[in-house]
């Protein structure tokens, strides 16, 4: 029964947590911060997804998400020399 | 400004709870996290693996590539081929530029090289893992090719750009790879039928096992290690073809703004 | 509280977590000038309607299992101990499908925004409309 609870207590606080990196995320001026709460947004859903039993989407969400579009936005912003 | 925005977030946080709460202590919407499961479900789960039934199973212990690949197969053909084009929408819009080596020492310090060195072998063979083992375990074709993607991009920031063309991964190979990995896809996805076709009897495209009017199908092991018939093929073309892609993708954004710029004002 | 409350009030708060994550992308995607900031925008929208059709095959039993079978080859308890706790596969296939379109799509994007940069000079939307717009004399 602990367990249970331990597990339920967690789904709640991490989708708590998501919604305040997305806000800060949209509302973020510094381009750079907005893709690392991005960042903290897609680490909290891929726990999520752990938890609701779906390992085969944690694992490309893992290495999609918080590895190739912060690199690839990060190669954007250095190209185009945006700070804002 | 930190005090709005800490107070902006304060308030969505206390209109989720209390929402949510509303819905609980009315109880307005049933059974929330349903108990039983669709119908639809049953017959996947019941199907999967069951040598039993011998013209309905699928013969591979983990449901979701059985579906992706098995009962759902054209849709998987059709989002390779949408990633595909891409690609190639990707690599037409940045053609012709070259770049010669200058001199100078690029890259970062001693420490991260060696680092490096040790964690890229280890960061292949798993994704190797990940896709061969993609019938029996969570894993398949596109989880492993996106796991070892992640290798050129390291290989990149911290040795240097041309550290690949150096040691003959240029982008010319990886376009054959990824053409390669999407032949595979094609051969495997009508190699039931040709089989059929040479013994004289009928099957269908895509076809994985034996089905009741076309009993020519492919073996649902090997040696004891269940690879579920075309599944297997699936799974180790569909991982070559990711890591070639996304390779392509990473090369191509490393290329610095004003060498492009260059190319791209020669062309007028 | 009994238990099946408390799994409808858990339930409930994810539902609504994930409503609020859409309207907030939304809100990104159409209002915010910045061509980056409507790309990253359009990352979390394509996310968190994807988390939504996951969360459509969740089951609340106890264990609850992902659907895979351990014992090879299986035996009829085994078939039956599976659908008994397992939860539903389709969802998560349909998603992996969505999630690949996506990044295919979201990195075309990316080139077509460098490409705009190269053209323009500025990625600001209303700059780029105000240059646009001047030459339709």
């Amino acid at each position: 029964m602990l367990e249970v609870f331990f597990t339920l207590f967690l789904m709640m606080l991490l989708s708590l947590i998501s919604t305040i990196a997305v806000y800060l995320a949209i509302t973020e001026r510094n381009l750079l911060r907005a893709v690392l709460f991005s960042a903290l947004q897609s680490m909290c859903y891929a726990f999520l997804y752990y938890i609701l039993m779906a390992p085969d989407i944690v694992l490309v969400y893992v290495p999609v998400s918080v590895g190739l579009y912060p690199a690839a936005i990060l190669f954007l912003i250095r190209k185009t020399k945006e700070c804002e | 400004m930190l005090l709005r925005r800490l107070i902006t977030v304060s308030v969505l946080i206390v209109f989720i709870v209390l929402t949510s709460y509303t819905i609980t202590a009315l109880n307005v919407l049933g059974e929330l996290p349903p108990r039983g499961l669709r119908p639809l479900a049953l017959w996947f789960l019941n199907t999967s693996i069951t040598p039993w039934l011998n013209y309905f199973s699928a013969m591979a212990p983990e449901t979701v590539t059985a579906i992706v690949w098995d009962y759902r197969g054209l849709d998987t053909l059709f989002e390779t081929a949408v990633f595909y084009f891409a690609i190639i929408a990707s690599i037409a819009l940045f053609r012709g530029i070259e770049e010669k080596r200058g001199g100078g020492y690029v890259g970062l310090s001693k420490i991260v090289r060696v680092v490096s060195r040790v964690l890229l072998p280890i960061n292949i063979v798993v994704a190797a893992s990940i896709a061969i083992h993609g019938t029996i375990t969570p894993g398949g074709g596109f989880q492993a090719g996106s796991a070892m993607a992640v290798a050129p991009l390291i290989l990149i920031i911290v040795f240097s750009r041309f550290f690949l063309k150096e040691k003959g991964l240029s982008k010319n190979l990886l376009i054959a790879l990824r053409g390669a990995g999407l032949v595979g896809i094609g051969v495997a996805s009508i190699l039931a039928l040709a089989l059929g076709l040479l013994s004289g009897g009928y099957a269908f495209i895509f076809q994985n096992q034996p089905k009741e009017a076309a009993p020519t199908g492919l073996p649902p092991d090997v040696l004891g290690f269940p690879i579920a018939g075309t599944l297997f093929i699936f799974n180790v073309c569909e991982f070559i073809a990711v890591f070639a892609g996304f390779t392509i993708i990473f090369i191509l954004l490393s290329i610095p703004e004003d060498v492009a710029r260059e190319a791209l004002h020669g062309e007028h | 509280m009994a238990s099946i409350d408390l799994y409808m009030f858990t339930f409930s708060i994810i539902v609504i977590s994930m409503i609020v994550n859409l309207a907030i992308s939304l809100y990104g995607v159409l209002v915010k000038p910045n061509i980056v900031k409507k790309i990253i925008s359009l990352t979390i929208l394509g996310d968190s309607a994807n988390t939504f059709a996951i969360l459509v095959g969740y089951r609340a039993t106890y264990p609850v299992s992902p659907p895979v079978q351990l014992n090879v080859p299986p035996s009829p308890s085994d078939v039956s101990q599976l659908t008994g706790l397992s939860v539903d596969p389709l969802p998560q296939a349909l998603v992996l499908t969505a999630i690949v379109i996506g990044l295919a799509v979201n990195l075309f994007l990316i080139f077509l925004a460098i490409q705009i940069y190269r053209l323009y000079g500025t990625l600001n939307m209303r700059e780029i409309a105000r240059v646009k717009g001047g030459q339709h004399e």
